[in-house]
């Protein structure tokens, strides 16, 4: 039997980049098969060309055996092709079957006047989902509103909409990337009964641990390139991490034991608001000590991002206070931060961490810029900051065309690599990290946690915020955990396990047992925060 | 673009995601896909650097006047008459008597208020109000100049351009303010405070600093000390030893701005200039021997020799002080801690604010610089080109409004500025000529102008004309305004 989607030879070039090169993909059916490459290896160029979004300059593309040409997503649909993207295609106003039906209203009463015009029937379309919902087993209530779903449900929505269309082939866009360990444990769950009623999934990743636990088949791209497939039996998580990176990567991050020493940061009942004035950061204690990493875990939009800027001075601290290093910076103004010795990693690397349109050159003194050397008086002294971009491009191998190159055309791992640089080239007393290897490939994240760790051994205090479990757990010496805007605990990392963590990421802690008994409910609960996430 | 790229072993070393839309392709692709290996960089030769930033407004240009052709042609039912209206248009801005300096006295104001325009939005902000502040430049500037006429030049002349620049400062600062304190989009409240300077200067023209024993209604003659001298009057002024020192001391000025801005850019490691690096007065003498040269020599060969000799000239000295704004803003915007700040106010506020720069404080400066240039371009049309010399009730213009046209054509660069309003102010100049020459109504102009702006603000109008490539790198101009939103 021919499998249900193979692609033959795709070449897309973007100018300058050869994106995909001669790439050949199958797809057996009722198989998932995991795709899996560093960002920039051309894993989303290959899903948008068979999702049609992109037209490939060379190749063909078979579904059943027929060869098909993709002119728009349209195309790719009525093939049966249907994508989940990573980030939400969902208008939060409207219900799930309002969501679903977009594009492909089902219509009673239509008239011939007004260009067809005619009323929604929602019923029919409402009656559908929770069909496909129930033989799926997704639990989407059909007349909940997008906005009041957490990220988990959005991303189920997406798949019944997937489905809805009859798609039989569904692309999963990095799926995970938004959900707690045990969301995710679930999303295997519904993939694994998906393939068993005949649809096959390609679902892409760049976790390891993940491939594992549900991949039928791997293959694994590189620059533009499919490196190989392999059965999940016959790998190991270093071989794939060698194929993708091409070359041998150390998963555990080594270090020695920490020193810990005086406490650096001291947060006393702290009260932030978030943009919507809910409380965000609810009264949160805490205190980061020199020379130790304290990492904090948690769902994305928990508080942890309103935690971050009310320690920078980005956000205005409604209750509490900040001490850091004794002095109490709770008003103080971001450049007074700065100026005390932080170093902040941001979050979200586009919005706050570079001027996109700027030389690195320029990026690399962006905190510094008006401080001798790089300045003389009001004048900047541009050799001065040359000498000190080079010196960063070779320390933190950047790699640039030149210093003058904009931040905007590096990759992403690149320019976090000169945010990295540019926070630990100042004498730093407290790093501030949030999320520092997002959306980055193995062969950075090992370089930035390296850093980090070095700048702990240096005697920083390190306050490390992540969503990912691997990199809180492979780094911290603490690990403290939040939701809703609240420190439920703070462990020991040597003592914490992914489980335990897991269910405090949810919400639950062990003085209400009964909510461990159905894993779903704590799931779903963090209800304010995923709906956060889902904005991102 | 052959910028492209591949490591030694033949692979693409970065790769592009490559955007999520499929109509990201000229932004976000060009934006993530880049290029390559270091020698690459040499290999683009400095004429091509200087030749593709200047393409797209070239090739705007010509099709603007293609399509000018053709509405001419159109309207007129004659092919002679474009060559005709073409011929007068050329003739009448440089050819003619006096084409070439009368498009020049367009080019001054069209500068500084450009100039206005174009700090603005590398703040990121959008002054649409350069015309009002262009209004209360003016009337500042003619109340000053009219207070006494006691004052000599050398303290009267700077100080009438400093109220005109004060004046279109604080117009423009106020909707800063508004904007920083309270989010009001600045493009609402300078275009409401430009209705407010209009009706605001009529007034004060038309009451307070009327002139009573005029007959039209005007503000009082400015002092003569306090005009802007024509280039050719200069050759009188220079032999006033009072007037001589105050040219001395702006060409002395310049020296050393100059010097200075030379050594600065030398390398550090360069050994030789370490030496001159390390000498802050190297500067000063060479400001005081060009200011004691001019000082004796000027006078001596105005009286000997004098390029400018046409009592009629209105070219006045405001074309030089045009070009000397050009460098200020080039060097404030480039090579200072200001600049750089309002840029990344203007580039990205989030990464601003993260850095510690306040950005209430810059956008209210950012206003105030622009608001500045634009009071100083009221300034210069009435102490250097009214014929009264003073600030009659119907003034200008249109000058600021198609300044924003210039700042764009010249892509807020200092530079571009000066070329763009010189080719503004050839076709204000020449229209008159072109309607007299072909009969052609010189409102055509302003159809090419508008032209000119579209393909501008939408080069793949132009590229897809010319079947010409998206360009390699992102299109990193200035982000123009950043929604209503503020």
């Amino acid at each position: 039997m021919a499998p249900v989607l193979q692609a033959t030879g795709i070449t897309k070039r973007f100018p300058g980049v050869l994106a995909n090169d001669h790439v050949n993909f199958t797809l057996e059916r009722g198989e998932i098969h995991a795709l899996l490459g560093e960002n920039g290896a051309g894993k989303s160029t290959l899903m948008n060309i068979l999702y049609g979004l992109y037209d490939p300059d060379e190749g063909e593309i078979q579904v059943d055996g027929k060869a098909i040409r993709l002119s728009g997503p349209h195309d790719a649909i009525d093939h049966g092709i249907g994508m989940v993207h990573q980030h939400f295609m969902l208008v939060p106003p409207l219900t799930v079957t309002e969501n679903i039906m977009l594009g492909q209203e089902s219509l009673v009463g239509r008239t011939r006047a007004l260009g067809g015009l005619a009323v929604l029937d929602r019923r029919v379309a409402a009656a559908r989902i929770q069909d496909l919902s129930q033989q799926y087993g997704l639990q989407v209530d059909a007349n909940a509103y997008i906005k009041d779903l957490p990220v988990g449900a959005q991303q189920r929505v997406e798949i019944v909409k997937a489905l809805y269309r009859q798609a039989d082939i569904l692309i999963l866009d990095e799926p995970t990337a938004v959900l707690t360990p045990q969301e995710a444990d679930e999303l295997f769950v519904i993939m694994r009964s998906m393939v068993k009623q005949g649809k096959s999934i390609i679902f892409i990743t760049h976790k390891l641990r993940e491939v594992f636990a549900v991949a039928d088949r791997i293959s694994v791209m590189r620059a533009g390139q499919m490196v190989g497939s392999v059965k999940p039996a016959e790998a190991t998580r270093e071989l794939l991490a060698l194929m993708m990176v091409g070359r041998k990567v150390i998963l555990q991050v080594d270090k020695v034991a920490a020193n810990p020493g005086e406490p650096v940061l001291r947060l006393e009942d702290l009260c932030v608001l978030d943009d919507r004035r809910h409380m965000a950061v609810d009264g949160v204690s805490l205190e980061a000590r020199a020379g130790e990493i304290l990492g904090i875990a948690g769902v994305q939009g928990n508080g942890q991002t309103e935690l971050v800027e009310a320690l920078t001075g980005l956000r205005k601290v409604e209750e509490g206070r900040v001490l850091l290093l004794g002095e109490d910076t709770t008003h103080a103004r971001p450049r007074e931060i700065i100026e005390a010795g932080v170093a902040h990693v941001p979050e979200d690397r586009h919005k706050h961490g570079l001027v996109l349109s700027f030389p690195i050159r320029d990026n690399f003194v962006l905190c510094t810029y008006y401080r001798s050397p790089f300045a003389d008086g009001i004048e900047l002294d541009y050799p001065q900051m040359a000498d000190e971009a080079e010196r960063l491009v070779r320390l933190f191998d950047v790699r640039t065309p030149s210093i003058e190159t904009s931040a905007g055309s590096l990759s992403g791992g690149n320019q976090q690599k000169v945010i990295v640089a540019r926070e630990l080239s100042r004498s730093v007393k407290l790093l501030i990290a949030n999320q520092p290897t997002r959306g980055l490939d193995v062969g950075s994240i090992e370089f930035i946690h390296r850093r980090i760790v070095d700048a702990r051994d240096k005697g920083s205090a390190v306050l490390l915020v992540s969503a990912e479990l691997d990199e809180i757990m492979s780094l911290s010496d603490r690990i403290a955990v939040m939701y809703k805007g609240r420190i439920l605990a703070t462990l020991d990392a040597q003592e914490a396990t992914r489980e335990q963590l897991g269910l405090l990421m949810a919400g639950v802690t062990s003085s209400e047992p009964e909510r461990v008994v159905d894993p779903r409910q704590g799931a779903e609960d963090p209800r304010k925060g995923s709906e956060e996430g889902a904005h991102v | 673009m052959s910028s492209a790229v591949s490591t030694p072993h033949g692979r693409p070393r970065r790769r592009s995601q490559a955007g999520r839309s499929p109509s990201g392709a000229t932004t976000k692709a060009g934006g993530s896909a880049q290029a390559g290996r270091p020698g690459d960089r040499q290999g683009a030769s400095w004429l091509r650097r200087l030749a593709s930033p200047l393409a797209m407004p070239a090739l705007a240009l010509a099709t603007a006047f293609l399509i000018g052709a053709v509405i001419i042609w159109i309207t007129s039912g004659s092919l002679t008459t474009v060559f005709e209206a073409y011929s007068g248009l050329v003739r009448g801005a440089f050819i003619k008597q006096r084409g070439f300096s009368e498009t020049l006295v367009a080019t001054i104001p069209y500068v500084f208020l450009a100039l206005g325009v174009s700090v603005g939005f590398k703040a990121g902000l959008f002054n649409i109000g350069v015309e009002g502040q262009f209004y209360i430049g003016a009337i500042s500037a003619a109340w000053v100049g009219q207070l006494t006429h006691g004052l000599p030049a050398i303290i009267h002349v700077p100080l009438a351009v400093a109220a005109g620049a004060v004046g279109g400062a604080i117009w423009a600062a106020i909707p800063g303010y508004l904007k920083a304190r309270t989010g009001a989009h600045e493009v609402i409240n300078t275009i409401m405070m430009n209705y407010i300077a209009f009706r605001l200067t009529e007034y004060l023209i038309s009451w307070p600093l009327k002139d009573k024993l005029a007959t039209a209604v005007q503000t009082q003659r400015v002092s003569p000390n306090a005009e802007l001298w024509t280039l050719y009057g200069m050759r009188e002024r220079l032999q006033n030893p009072l007037d001589a020192l105050l040219v001395a001391l702006v060409l002395g000025l310049s020296a050393w701005f100059l010097v200075h801005l030379w050594m600065r850019r030398r390398t550090s490691d360069e050994a030789g200039l370490s030496f001159f690096r390390r000498r802050s007065s190297i500067p000063w003498i060479a400001a005081l021997a060009v200011a004691l040269v001019s000082f004796f020599l000027l006078p001596l060969l105005a009286r000997a020799w004098w390029p400018f000799g046409d009592p009629y000239g209105r070219l006045h000295v405001g074309l030089f002080m045009s070009v000397m704004a050009a460098f200020v803003v080039w060097w404030l915007l480039w090579q200072t801690t200001i600049g750089f700040e309002m840029r990344t106010v203007g580039a990205n506020p989030g990464a601003a604010r993260y850095a510690g720069v306040r950005i209430s404080r810059n956008i209210v400066l950012a206003m105030a610089i622009s608001g500045a240039l634009a009071g100083i371009a009221g300034t210069v049309e009435v102490l250097g080109v009214s014929i009264c010399r003073c600030l009659p009730l119907f003034f200008s213009s249109g000058y600021g409004f198609e300044s924003i046209a210039i700042a764009l054509l010249g892509k807020n660069n200092p530079l571009g500025i000066l070329a763009s309003a010189f080719l503004f102010g050839a076709l204000r100049n020449g229209a008159d000529l072109m309607e007299l020459n072909s009969g052609v109504s010189k409102y055509v102009i302003t159809i090419i102008q508008a032209l000119v702006l579209l393909f501008v603000a939408a080069p793949s109008i132009v590229r897809w004309v010319y079947r010409m490539k998206p360009p390699a790198g992102a299109e990193q101009e200035a982000p123009l305004t950043r929604g209503w939103g503020g």
